[in-house]
Order: structure tokens, then sequence, then C-alpha cells
């Protein structure tokens, strides 16, 4: 009987309050639709277009702080500044080259650690955590442990190495193995991000399938190829486009492992953005550098929704 | 209560401590002071204890950042950049204040440059204006074990070739494997600019005149060269490349180094209580090239007003009492921090805490400075990550200096 009475009290108050609103303010369907759009339009102009445009106009400028002139119109300048420069090509290749290491490597050994995480432990909380802790380290700080790890005299890795006979390396000696260095530290930090959305996806595949797989006599790798990975398709690539992108950003673990070297080896197109915007405080080359990062960006995730659209059609 | 009581009491409270704030604020003057990390942070704050103390209603904080010259910089140039005003004293590598006033960042400061030693008279006065006064001193010496060269009868090294062979003969002697003979700074860092140049100016060469690039391929060249062969013959080791400032001064207090090239901080440290070499070590002259002059780098920190400071003349006032001559001494005793005035190098006070500083004089008053030029930072870097990948064995001592001229001439037109 209360029950009853509140609803209807409820719904008789919110009748009352719908005919005093539309006394004052009555849309038709159209403004309401541009009304409700509203908020999210004014954040992503404030969020996104602006700093965007912002910074592709910034591109355009003779914007150089140490010049002491004020910032001039300068068109394409600042792009065309970039083929004859020797740094801009050794970042970007340095920056497509981790991308292509890092990010097959951080999915399969990430798939691994997923598929660990979900085997029936009695005791899941350990195996989880463990997982996010990577994740949750700083990245800059994971930057700087793996700087240590790889010292050639105080590293834990030449340690190893000396206490089973092998000889002390100079990792950041050689571009290679200090290529190397920062390829593993990547993957060792991306791999729990990617082992976490992973086992998100595989929770969702229903049990009752590799149940009826096991009726049908299907084999433990028949079920995986034939169950887990078409159904974790979608999110692999969503797994895939976060881990692609960072990877095109990466800048905090050479940084602090390298710091580029040796010489400017190891130097990323985050890394030479920031080197051009904050120490040169060049901010014309420093955009349009920037520019060229989000193109790069831009352009790989379009190539991935493709995929999902394409993936999606297919099944 | 009505409510226009309300919003009176209200608005008397709001008045109030709008009031209780103002005075407040008027009462106390808060100064914020940047001080590099490897400037000895504890000395200067037991000097801004005792201005506080004489100076009621002035409290100075210190801020911390970064622990190279590079990075503190590139922590100033974010805050300057984005106008932030809550520092208003910067300590300044003296490489900086010309940029940092081309940039806007300092104010100038109304003071007589004449007692202070020429180099640094000169260093922060831009277009005729002081932008910035001296903290302190420096260049680069070579520091040495003299137990360790008493006991093979060595003198210490004129040339870098006397210095490698004295190196060897030690090296024979003591069969130490961790005895390193020289220490040098071979990592991407400022030091390493330093690194090049000394050599390169041995040689008589400059790197700009009038303004205009001036270099030479060759002499630069044999610079990377010299340092090159000196971690391929093991005199030093063979990750000079990692190695920064302060790990030469780690090394060398730990035992571990019989040269070391490293700025006049280190001989405090050297000897305190925590060193392994108190008392064996010497101060010289850093070495020359064969036939070449003995030349070194100068060095040394200033202090600026920032720009952007809300409490300028209280600023001023704190700057004109960090660069006095009571605080040079103050620093030069307990930190062995080379003063800014020529006077104090004589000081028995001075001499009696840091005997070498008798002759230190000469060698600051010959020191070279720096390419001076407001995109110094990209000639720096230019340098620097070369030296830093020739040492690393990454690129040859020809294609370094290649790759140098070719950028330095993008940057100094």
């Amino acid at each position: 009987m209360t029950t009853t009475s509140t609803v209807k009290n409820g719904a008789g108050g919110a009748t009352a309050r719908r005919a005093f609103l539309s006394r004052w303010f009555d849309p038709d369907d159209t403004t309401l639709a541009v009304l409700l759009f509203l908020p999210a339009a004014i954040l992503l102009g404030v969020m996104i277009v602006y700093p965007v445009s912002r910074l592709i106009y910034t591109s355009f400028l003779d914007l150089s702080l140490t010049s002491g002139l004020p910032a001039r119109f300068a068109g394409l300048a600042n792009f065309r500044q970039m083929p004859d420069d020797p740094v801009f090509w050794q970042a970007t290749w340095n920056t497509v080259l981790i991308t292509l290491i890092t990010v097959p490597g951080s999915l399969v050994v990430g798939f691994a650690l997923a598929l660990l995480a979900n085997l029936p432990f009695q005791m899941k909380w350990p195996v989880r955590l463990s997982l996010l802790i990577p994740w949750a380290l700083p990245l800059s700080f994971a930057g700087l442990i793996f700087g240590w790890f790889f010292h050639s005299e105080y590293g834990v890795v030449n340690d190893v190495l000396n206490r089973i006979g092998l000889p002390t390396v100079i990792w950041f000696n050689s571009p290679r193995l200090a290529f190397a260095a920062i390829c593993l530290a990547i993957i060792w930090k991306a791999s729990s991000f990617m082992a976490m959305i992973i086992l998100a996806g595989l929770q969702t595949i229903p049990r009752s399938l590799y149940e009826a797989a096991d009726v049908d006599g299907a084999g433990r790798v028949r079920q995986f190829f034939e169950i887990t990975l078409p159904l974790l398709k979608p999110t692999i690539v969503v797994a895939l486009i976060f881990r692609t992108i960072t990877a095109l950003q990466t800048f905090d673990i050479p940084y602090m492992m390298t710091g580029g070297g040796p010489g400017t080896e190891t130097a990323t197109l985050a890394m030479y953005i920031h080197q051009n915007t904050v120490s040169f405080l060049d901010l014309g080359y420093g955009s349009a550098l920037a520019v060229v990062m989000f193109g790069l960006s831009m352009l790989v995730t379009a190539l991935y929704l493709r995929m999902i659209r394409s993936s999606g059609a297919a099944s | 209560m009505s409510v226009a009581r309300i919003s009176k009491m209200a608005g008397w409270l709001f008045g109030c401590a709008a009031f209780a704030f103002a005075t407040g604020a008027a009462a106390e003057t808060n100064l914020k002071v940047f001080v590099t990390s490897q400037g000895q942070p504890g000395i200067w704050r037991t000097l801004l204890d005792q201005y506080e103390a004489r100076n009621p209603g002035v409290k100075v904080s210190i801020e911390l950042g970064g622990t190279t010259s590079d990075l503190q910089a590139q922590y100033l140039n974010t805050v300057l950049t984005a106008k932030d005003s809550s520092l208003d004293v910067l300590m300044l590598d003296v490489i900086r204040p010309a940029q940092f006033a081309a940039a806007g960042w300092t104010s100038p400061i109304a003071s007589d440059m004449s007692s202070y030693l020429r180099a640094y008279a000169e260093a922060n006065t831009v277009d005729g204006k002081v932008v910035a006064l001296p903290a302190f001193a420096d260049s680069m010496f070579l520091y040495y074990r003299k137990d360790l060269l008493d006991k093979y009868r060595l003198q210490p090294p004129k040339t870098w070739d006397e210095l490698a062979d004295a190196a060897k003969k030690v090296a024979d002697g003591e069969k130490n494997p961790n005895l390193q003979g020289l220490s040098f700074q071979g990592k991407a860092i400022e030091g390493a600019v330093c690194t090049f140049l000394v050599p390169y100016w041995s040689q008589g060469k400059v790197v700009t005149k009038d303004g205009k690039l001036d270099f030479d391929r060759d002499a630069a060249t044999k610079s990377l060269a010299l340092w090159k062969g000196f971690a391929d013959s093991g005199v030093a080791k063979k990750n000079i490349a990692e190695v920064a400032t302060d790990d030469t001064r780690k090394e060398f207090q730990a035992g571990n180094v019989l040269f070391a090239v490293n700025w006049a901080y280190a001989w405090a440290m050297s000897q305190g209580a925590e060193s392994a070499v108190a008392g064996k070590v010497g101060v010289a002259r850093l070495p020359a090239v064969k036939g070449g002059e003995q030349a070194t780098c100068l060095g040394g920190w200033e202090w600026g007003v920032s720009a952007l400071s809300k409490n300028q003349e209280e600023a001023k006032k704190l700057v004109a009492y960090l660069s006095s001559p009571e605080v040079s001494k103050y620093v030069a005793i307990n930190g062995s921090l080379l003063p800014t005035y020529g006077t104090l190098y004589k000081d028995t006070d001075v001499t009696k805490a840091v005997p070498w500083f008798a002759d230190a004089q000469a060698i600051v008053e010959t020191a070279k400075p720096r390419p001076v030029t407001p995109r110094y930072n990209e000639v720096s870097e230019a340098i620097r990550t070369t030296v830093n990948a020739v040492l690393a064995g990454a690129t040859t001592p020809a294609d370094g200096a290649a790759q140098i001229e070719a950028r330095l001439k993008r940057i100094i037109r």
C-alpha cells in the first residue's frame, strides 16, 4: 500500500514538474537535440579541438623564445626543415622500430600472462596483483629501474652475466644493445596492461562453449584457435590501438634509461619534440614535429578502425 | 534573522578575513630561491637562515630541481615559459644569464661589477645591463692522488701524454684492478661540452669569433680522439660514456681514481669524513695537448632575479646579499666554492681551509667561457651528444667532428 502511494506521489511530482518546466521551456526536437549535444561539443572543443588547432597554428609560426623576436608567420618553413634534419629521421625511425617491436612483443607476453591469470587458481588475487604492479608503476620510474638494471658496473644484468661466467657488457655503449634494453623495459611495462585487457576479454567467453567443445572431443589447442582467439579478436584490436598509440609516443623509458644515447641513437620522436620545445625553446619547430606525430597516430588509429570494421563485416 | 542581516554579517566577516589576509601578507615576504641540487643547498640554507634572522619579516625557502645543469635549465625553461611567478631568485649556470636575459626572464639589477673577477662581471652583463650577480666562480681542475704520485716519484702532468704515462706507471705498480687512471665526464651532460672544449682550446682554436662560427675540424677530431684514446688504452674505464660529473667525484673520493677532471666543489667533499682520500689529494691545472697551451673551462653559478617575481625589491636585496664578499668567503671556506672576488683568494681564512685556492685565481682568470649565444642549448646538445657517441664507440672521432661542425653551422650563422 505504502509502496504504491509513494510511486504515485513520485510520478505525480514528476508530471507536475514537467508541466512547470514546459511552461518556461518547451523546445522542439531539433533544439533539444542540439542542447543535448552541446555539453559534449563544448567538452570536445575545449579538450581536443582547441589544443589541436592551436598546435597546428603554432607549427606555422617562427616562434623561438631564444631569438628574442616576436612570433612570425612562417608558412611551411618548419615542415621544410624536417627532411634535412638527420635527428628527425633517426628519432622517427627509432619510434617506428619501437612500435614494431614492442607492440607485438607486449601482445604475445600479455596474452600469455592473461592465459596464466585465467587458469583456475584457488588464490586469484596474488596473480592479478602481480599483473597490476608493472602497470601501476610510473613510466619514468620503470625507466629509472631498468636504467639501473643495465648499468654496466652496478647493474643486476651484468652481475648475473658475470656469475654465469660471461663477460661484462656495456649496454649503453652500443646503439643496438641500448635499443634492445629499452624495448625489453617497454615490453615488461606494457605487457601487464595488455594482459589485463585480454583477461577481461577472456572472462566474457562463456564456459559452456569449452564444455561443448570438450564433448565434441576438441583438444586444448583446437579450442584455443577455434573459440578463444576468434572471440577475443575485438578485445585484442582495442588493446592494440591503445598500445600502438602509446608506443608512438614513447618518451619516459628511453629518456630515463639512455637519454637518447649513445649520441642520439635511441632518441624517439617524443623526446625530440620535448628537446626542441623545452630545451631549445623552439616552439614552432617543436609544434611542427608534434603535428607529424599526431598525424602518425591518426593514421595508425584509422588503419585499426578499418581492421575492426572489416573483421566485423566478416563475422 | 532577516536575509539582509545575514548577508550583511557575511560581508563583514568576509571583509575581516580579507583584511587579516592582506595585513598578514604585508607583514611577511616569502621568497623562493631555486638552488641547484649539486650546488650544496645545505650551505645556502645556513646563509639564508642568517639572512632571515637579520631581516625580520622575510622568509626564504629553497626549491631544488634537477641533478645536472641541463636538467635544471629544462626545469626553469618550463616554469618560466608558463609564466609561473612562484620563483623569485634563480641560481643559474654561468652559460645562462645571456640566454635568460634574451628571453626576458631576469630583471636587470643595479650593481657595480668592478670588484668581481672580470669573467663574471662580463658573463652577467648583457648589452650594458647587469642581469645577474655572481654566486661562486669555478673552473675545471685536475685532481690527483698526491700519495700515489709521490710513491712513484711523479710530478703532476703538464700534458695529457704525461698523464697517460703516469697512469700507466702507477697501474703497473699498484696492480689494483679497481684503480682507474683518469675519470672525466663522458655522459651526454653539460660537463661533456667542457670535456670536448678543453683539448680543443689547448690547440689554440676557438669555436666562435665575433659571434661567427670559427670551427676547426682537425682540432675537434684530435680532441675527440684524445678522450677516446684514454678509454681504448685503459687509462679511463670502458664505460666512460656513462660517467657524469658527480660519478667522477664519488669514484675519486672512494679512492678508485688516480687523476680526475672536476670542478672546485669536489675538494670539500674529498676532505670530508666520508672520504677515503682525505689529505692525499692534490689539485693542478688541466694538462695541455702536446705543444699546446694549458686551457680550462670557465664555470660558476650566478644569482638572477626572476622577471616574473612579485617581490622584485626584496629579491634584489637578497641577491645582493648572496653575492656579497661575506657570503663568497663563507662558501669558499665551507663548500670549497671558488670566490668571485679576487681579494678573497689571498684571504688567510680561505687559504687555510682550501690551500690550493691561493693558486686558483690565475687559473680561473684564464679559463675560457663556452660559446656565448642565446641558442647555447642547441650548441651544447650538438657537442655533448657527439662526445657521448664517440666515447661509446658509436661514432668515430672524425665523423663526430664533422657532425659537430654540421650542426653548429645550422645554429650559429
